[in-house]
């Protein structure tokens, strides 16, 4: 039992996005995108309720948003949804079994046949395409 | 996963059709008072913003319990969070719904 404890890396563990290639920087990536959306989420529900003050306190709240500050969060925002969606979608497939190859006997290097470059892609393609939104975002923002 | 999946899948969607919406006009534009209360105002729209919050609360709440399960297991800590999620979620979901209905109704 002390063995097993030991073990245990806890959240240290967790947030290790080293050792197991792209696939575990994919891993920490989805938790810290979904905390975040989740945060902003609260936030967003909270902000809009502003609203119910009238036009004066919703004016009062959106100054406090529609900052440098403001717009440059909400494209942190953009990206994080933009990675999680796509990365999410990725994660569907495999676990529906797309693109995860064909059933093999396991031979020296035990090489994971799931963590194939189909997928290795998908991630890149993921982070690359939250990278471009985040820029049109602050084009749509910043561009007014 | 079921719901997390399916709760993801819809609100994509949903979502999308929510930010294309301050894409019809200028992004300042769009976030007036009164363009803010005729969106809240119209009936379809309303009830797809409360869809896409029992959506979003639903794979949040379900998400972060997920998370907390993978960082520790014991039959106390597992009920405790798995019980203060579903609270966390039912608590969202009407603080939104109660800002929805309000403006809605014109209670504003």
């Amino acid at each position: 039992m002390t063995q097993q404890d030991e073990n245990k890396e806890g959240i240290g563990g967790m947030i290790n996005p080293r050792r197991y290639g792209i696939e575990r920087v994919a891993y920490l990536l989805m938790r810290l995108s979904g905390l975040g959306l989740l945060a902003y989420f609260i936030g967003h529900i909270y902000e809009t309720s502003s609203i119910l003050k009238g036009e004066v306190g919703w004016n009062e709240f959106l100054e406090l948003t529609q900052t440098n500050e403001g717009h440059a969060v909400l494209a942190i925002v953009i990206a994080m949804c933009v990675f999680h969606t796509v990365n999410g979608i990725r994660v569907m497939l495999g676990h529906g079994g797309v693109g995860v190859g064909k059933p093999a006997r396991p031979d020296y290097p035990y090489t994971p046949a799931s963590q194939n470059a189909r997928h290795k892609i998908g991630i890149y393609s993921a982070i690359v395409l939250a990278a471009i939104a985040m820029m049109y975002g602050l084009a749509v923002m910043f561009g007014e | 996963m079921k719901i997390h999946y399916g709760t993801a899948l819809a609100a994509v969607a949903l979502v999308a059709v929510h930010v294309l919406m301050r894409l019809t006009q200028s992004f300042a534009e769009s976030l007036e008072y009164e363009n803010v209360i005729a969106n809240y105002q119209f009936l379809p729209y309303a009830g797809m913003l409360e869809i896409i919050l029992i959506l979003l609360s639903v794979h949040g709440f379900n998400g972060l319990r997920v998370i907390l399960l993978e960082l520790k297991q014991g039959r106390v800590y597992e009920k405790a969070v798995s019980y203060g999620c579903v609270a966390a979620m039912i608590g969202l979901i009407a603080y939104g719904s109660r800002t929805i209905i309000m403006v809605n109704m014109g209670i504003v």
